[in-house]
């Protein structure tokens, strides 16, 4: 008797953690709209209450000079993505931007769970992404490099052959060098770490032989005993994710970049930051 | 509106089930290992620990210490990024073993120690004047008794010791926690990846906590 209540009770456990996860999916959903009116009416309400609150909450990069880095002087953030999320947010008309630090890992979920509006952070488009987010245009392209220790000697990606590469977490980076690394027919295993650190004390400790991620979240890293190798493949676009159902605000960002793109101001932004 | 427990994100996780599969090997073999190894450090210093050698003792006592008390994150990190700068590079899969079995090997020498020290010492000193030596008292008189008391809270760390099996995910051990980690960043589907992986780790361990709780009733210890 007691032995069937016992596996009532964990089943009913399990059932409750699926259904529980599963009934949080809809009431996620942005309340306003009770019916699907057309997209004029709905692109207002999810912009208006951005604008209504006041503040633009965006998920930014702490840890990538020159894209989102706090620096730890003056407590700030700041960064090139930084200041693209200003430009949005007047755009918006919110007074204020209120930066949320992400990681690689935690940034699809914010952007579920509602804790964030927006993702600028080095959030690379892909394909597969795109099922779950929706994703602005691209305003950064940028192509994966390869950091290696001065002393191992080598010079290009064939060197690499049966070596062990450093990748991070929600990065594109594994696929892309896989694909590189086929073409010159090097053979390469891969290390996922969950933050770019720890891909750097792996570097330095030798756990791997190679720190990979795209080129400009590489050079933060560079010290005196690392160079960064010539090669430079698969470029990867950076987008401004949102989630999709908020149609009206990713309709706002993509019109943001289009006009940043033609006026010129993006280039200037991105020069700005010592980027191209 | 796609939420995270979309079902194309379902379908993505059951073809690619193999990863996990994978994972559930990697799990499941640095727990058997790493438990043996946590079992023989245990009754080891368990033992020594109440022994009446001063210095045995004191030995015991920094091991349990010092492994109590410090997390074991820091512990697998010295093992992964320390030690290669000293020219021990253990495989990965050594440290996994290594971390968490000597991690919970200091938890289950307190278990052994209180379990030993809940025989009455008229035991130990009854086989002693029987002419055995302390060694052969122990594994033929103290151990058999306090066995039977020790039994429960050592499930129970062996539960713990296949949850923090998990840690491995941070030194890219390949272990289940790890697949999950991997398989879900790259596609960002991360709701059923995590669900299913909370699911095999209950699979793992809900027999044995319910094992503890049959031993617990058989040795008399809960009402």
């Amino acid at each position: 008797m007691k032995k069937i209540g016992m596996i009532l009770t964990s089943l009913l456990l399990v059932a409750g953690l699926v259904t529980g996860c599963g009934s949080t999916a809809p009431s996620a959903t942005p309340a306003p709209a009770p019916t699907p009116t057309p997209s004029a009416t709905e692109q207002a309400a999810d912009v208006k209450a951005i604008k209504d609150r006041g503040v633009l909450k965006v998920g930014v990069k702490v840890d990538v000079p020159k894209f989102g880095y706090k620096d730890p002087k003056t407590e700030k953030v700041e960064g090139f993505e930084i200041d693209l999320a200003n430009v949005v947010a007047q755009k918006i008309g919110a007074a204020k931007v209120e930066t949320t630090a992400v990681t690689a890992k935690t940034r699809g979920p914010l952007l579920d769970s509602g804790d964030v509006d927006l993702v600028i952070a080095t959030f690379t488009v892909t394909e597969e992404r795109k099922k779950s987010y929706n994703f602005s245009d691209p305003y950064f392209v940028d192509g994966v490099r390869l950091m290696v220790k001065k002393s191992a000697g080598f010079t290009s990606l064939k060197d690499l052959n049966g070596k062990k590469i450093g990748v991070a977490q929600s990065a594109t980076s594994k696929k892309a060098i896989q694909e590189q690394a086929d073409k010159v027919g090097a053979k390469v295993t891969f290390l996922e770490f969950a933050t770019y650190p720890e891909i750097k004390t792996a570097l330095d400790s030798g756990r791997v032989d190679c720190f990979s991620v795209d080129g400009s979240i590489l050079f933060g890293y560079m010290d005196e005993t690392t160079i960064i190798l010539d090669d430079s493949f698969s470029p990867q676009d950076y987008g401004i994710a949102s989630k999709m159902g908020k149609d009206g605000l990713a309709k706002l960002v993509n019109q943001t970049i289009a006009d940043l793109k033609k006026s010129g101001e993006l280039v200037k932004m991105q020069q700005k930051w010592g980027l191209k | 509106m796609v939420g995270p427990f979309a079902l194309f994100k379902w379908e993505a996780l059951f073809s690619d089930w193999v990863v996990f599969a994978e994972g559930f090997k990697t799990t499941i073999s640095v727990t058997v290992l790493a438990l043996t190894l946590a079992l023989v450090l245990g009754v080891i210093f368990g033992v020594l620990g109440t022994s009446q050698w001063t210095l045995a003792k004191l030995v015991s006592r920094i091991y349990v210490e010092f492994i109590q008390n410090t997390p074991l994150v820091i512990q697998v990190f010295f093992l992964y990024h320390g030690l290669p700068h000293m020219g021990v590079m253990l495989p990965v899969f050594a440290v996994g073993v290594l971390g968490v079995g000597v991690y919970h090997g200091a938890y289950i020498a307190e278990v052994v120690r209180a379990g030993i020290n809940s025989i009455h010492r008229g035991q130990m000193e009854a086989a002693l004047s029987q002419g055995f030596s302390f060694w052969g008292a122990m594994r033929h008189i103290i151990l058999p008794q306090a066995s039977r008391v020790v039994l429960p809270p050592l499930t129970n760390q062996a539960v713990n010791l296949i949850k923090n099996t998990s840690v491995l995910a941070m030194v890219a051990g390949g272990d289940l926690m790890y697949r999950a980690d991997s398989w879900s960043s790259d596609n960002i589907y991360y709701g059923p990846a995590y669900v299913v992986v909370g699911l095999l780790y209950l699979l793992l361990c809900l027999p044995l906590a319910t094992l503890t709780r049959r031993l617990e009733r058989k040795a008399g210890v809960s009402t």
